[in-house]
Order: C-alpha cells, then sequence, then structure tokens
C-alpha cells in the first residue's frame, strides 16, 4: 500500500467515524489513552472546540483545534446543541405534509405516517399488531443463550443509594 | 385511588367485552370492578399487565410494527436478556420496533416497551439499544405509568362518567381507556421519573454484561439534534433536556467506568438490523 493509499483510507476512517464538531464543557485534559492514569498530552480549556473522531466505554477519541489528538471524557462533550448553528430539517414532517397532500409518489407509496402527537391523539387499538408482537417473544432461556452467544456476563450490580 | 381503580377495573371489564381478542379473565375483571369498591384500590400485577395491553395496543394503532421479522425478534431477544436481569425478571416483557421516521421509545405497564425505527437506525451498537430498552425497562420496574396513569385517571372521572349518560357504555369506557393511555403518552412522565430511570438504566445495561455507556451515547446522539427537527420534537416535549440527562449521569461516572470495557456488540447488531 503506497502513502497516498494509506492517507486515503486514514480519511475514510475518520469519515466512518463521523467526524462532528463538538465542545469542551468543563476544563479537562487529552489524554493519550482512554484512561485516567494514562498520560496527559494537553489540557482542554471549557468551550474549546474539538473533532469527535470515535467512543470506547467513557471515553471518545478527539482532535483539537491545534491538531492534537487524544482520548477525553465522553461525558465533558456537548455537541452545537440548543440555539447554536441551527441545522437544516430532517425533514419527517415535510414528507408526511407532502404524503399527505398526495404530491409526492415516493413519500405517498411508502405510506408511513410516523408516530407525531396527532397520530398518537387520534390512535384507536390494533390488538392483531400486538399480538404479532407477541408471536416473536422470546423465551428467558432462550434470551440467555443469545446473550452468551456474544459473549456477554450477567454482573451483580447495586442500584444507587436512593434508587429500589 | 379507588374510585380510579374503580372506574379503571370496570373499563378494562368493558373493553375485554368488546374485545375478544384479549381474552381477558372476565370474571376475575368483574370482581376487581367490585372489589374496588372494598379493597385499597392497588392495582396486582394482573390488572397491570392487562392495562399493557390495552396500552401496547393502542401505541401499535398509532405505528405499526416495522415488517422485518428478523429484526423484531431480534430487539425481542436483547430485551428480554436485560428484563431478566432486573427484579421483575417473569414479566410477560415484549419488546418491538415501531415503523415510524421520528426518535422516540416508549413502555407500557407491565413491560410492554417500543422504539421507534427512527431511533433505532441512528444507534451503532447492541449496548446502545440495551440502554435505551433499559430506561424503558426502568419505568416498568418502577411503576411511572401506573403513577401518571392515576392522576390522570382521577382527573378524567367525573367528567368520563358524565359523558356516558345515555350512551353506549362498553364503547364509552372503552374511548376513556383509550383516552387515558394517549393523554399519558402526549404528557409525557414526571421528569424526576425519567432521570430516575436514566441512573436505573445505565445500572441494568451493565448487569446484562454490555458497556453502560450506550445510553449516555444515545443522549449524546441525541443532544446533538437540533431541539426543533420532526424528528425528535415530540420526544423532547416529553423528556429533560439530554444536556441535563447528561449532567445528570455524571454523578455514576465511576459506577460506569468500572465496566465500561464491557463488550457494545456492534457487529451483531448492523447485521441483525439491516432493513
Amino acid at each position: 500500500m503506497n502513502r497516498t493509499a494509506v492517507a486515503i483510507a486514514v480519511m475514510l476512517a475518520s469519515c466512518l467515524a463521523g467526524a462532528e464538531p463538538a465542545t469542551v464543557l468543563r476544563p479537562t485534559e487529552l489524554k493519550k489513552e482512554p484512561a485516567s492514569d494514562a498520560p496527559t498530552l494537553a489540557p482542554l480549556a471549557e468551550k474549546s472546540k474539538v473533532e469527535v473522531l470515535e467512543r470506547k466505554g467513557g471515553w471518545t477519541r478527539v482532535k483539537t483545534e491545534s491538531g492534537a489528538e487524544g482520548w477525553m471524557k465522553m461525558l465533558l462533550l456537548r455537541y452545537a446543541g440548543p440555539g447554536a448553528s441551527p441545522k437544516s430539517d430532517s425533514g419527517v414532517t415535510q414528507a408526511l405534509d407532502t404524503a399527505r397532500g398526495g404530491t409526492s409518489s415516493a413519500a405517498a407509496t411508502t405510506g408511513v405516517r410516523g408516530l407525531d402527537p396527532d397520530m398518537l391523539a387520534n390512535a384507536r387499538p390494533n390488538p392483531a399488531e400486538l399480538k404479532k408482537m407477541e408471536g416473536f417473544a422470546v423465551t428467558r432461556e432462550s434470551a440467555a443463550g443469545f446473550a452468551a452467544s456474544a459473549n456477554l456476563q450477567p454482573q451483580k450490580i447495586a442500584y444507587p443509594k436512593g434508587a429500589p | 385511588m379507588r374510585r380510579f381503580a374503580c372506574v379503571l377495573g370496570i373499563a378494562l371489564f368493558a373493553s375485554a367485552t368488546a374485545q375478544a381478542q384479549f381474552r381477558l379473565d372476565l370474571n376475575r375483571l368483574l370482581d376487581t370492578a367490585r372489589s374496588a369498591q372494598h379493597a385499597t384500590g392497588d392495582i396486582d400485577e394482573k390488572q397491570e399487565i392487562e392495562i399493557g395491553r390495552e396500552f401496547g395496543a393502542i401505541l401499535l394503532g398509532a405505528a405499526p410494527l416495522v415488517a422485518n421479522e428478523a429484526m423484531q425478534r431480534y430487539v425481542q431477544s436483547v430485551g428480554r436478556w436485560v428484563a431478566s436481569q432486573t427484579e421483575r425478571p417473569d414479566l410477560p416483557w415484549q419488546f418491538g420496533v415501531l415503523d415510524a421516521p421520528q426518535l422516540n421509545a416508549f413502555a407500557t405497564p407491565g413491560g410492554f416497551i417500543f422504539v421507534t425505527r427512527g431511533l433505532l437506525e441512528r444507534m451503532r451498537s447492541e449496548a446502545e439499544l440495551a440502554g435505551v430498552l433499559a430506561h424503558e425497562i426502568a419505568h416498568v420496574l418502577q411503576k411511572h405509568h401506573l403513577k401518571a396513569i392515576q392522576a390522570i385517571a382521577q382527573q378524567k372521572t367525573a367528567a368520563g362518567l358524565l359523558s356516558l349518560v345515555g350512551r353506549d357504555r362498553t364503547a364509552g369506557m372503552r374511548d376513556m381507556l383509550v383516552g387515558i393511555a394517549s393523554e399519558m403518552y402526549l404528557r409525557g412522565l414526571d421528569r424526576g421519573d425519567e432521570l430516575e430511570a436514566d441512573r436505573l438504566g445505565v445500572i441494568i445495561a451493565a448487569r446484562a454484561g454490555y458497556d453502560p455507556y450506550g445510553l449516555p451515547a444515545i443522549l449524546q446522539m441525541l443532544q446533538a439534534i437540533n431541539p426543533g427537527d420532526s424528528s425528535v420534537a415530540f420526544m423532547f416535549k416529553t423528556h429533560p433536556a439530554p444536556t441535563d440527562r447528561l449532567d445528570a449521569m455524571e454523578k455514576q461516572g465511576a459506577m460506569l467506568d468500572a465496566y465500561a470495557g464491557q463488550p457494545q456488540v456492534a457487529e451483531r447488531f448492523a447485521s441483525q438490523t439491516q432493513p
């Protein structure tokens, strides 16, 4: 693999990881590895901008504005959020409006009206669909086998204080 | 409370007679309606499950299941495994994917749980799915919906009963039950109950062996979406802001980190949720 191919692969990987701009909520540290005891690469100031690369447990790999890459606490990241750079609408409502108006054949043929307050307010029970759902149910035993096949190990953990 | 149990008992009885498909135990329901005048008015588990089936049918009336049996069975398996790690492992837990583009998830009393196709499409791993289902499972464990239903039913009872005068009682009672359900889902649950479901949800997901950061990851994904967007407007209206929910989770950081190395199961999720 030549250098260009490597560069393209790296670019692709970061695209696939969905590099997204985010802001640091409180002062923290950029770590070399996703662990509290890993070496610190740089301090991260409150409100500094980073690009999100990937998540591993409670750690997110980010790229800072100065180009440094490392890991920071996931819960200290916030994305654009309320009021900041309003993105264009996902178009869910527009698609529905078109479907209702019958002007878009693509939207109309899907026939999906979605689950908005209007639909819910006017919903009538659909017991046939409930029966179908119950037909797909799995037993507790088969669910345990399903978990084991992905190496999921059950743990005994207490709820926090004040909870049941 | 007593009046509520009575009304609900009658409503359940009426709806049961109206819809034989539900195969409810009519005699027992009739007893419930009668005994509510003497008993404490508390709802037992069987009644809770019957309310859940009614509410589940209403949600499915608003949006049907995604017509993908493999996907539905997969979500049932993840949910059943997660629910098995709780204090109510033997409820008749059911999990389904609703065919709706919006991002949302719902539960009913008694363990009927739904996630929308829109939300499932934004997930990247089984741990994220498990986290969302665990949040809904926590609502069922804590009977948050029953609390909300009781508040609504108490307000509706007088007006509801008056409206039945001179009408077909069966249809009227059924309408009242449908009205209570849709009002509850439109209003949403108590804000404190949502935060409690987050606190318990991450622990339940960790108990099931998943990376407990699945639910926080979904909240962070939601936080990146403009709250006015039509895909999330309804969900945001009925839940605390994702950023507040993430703030609250920071207090559990130490617990989360202790299990953060558990699997995310991204590959199986990708292969089983293909359209």
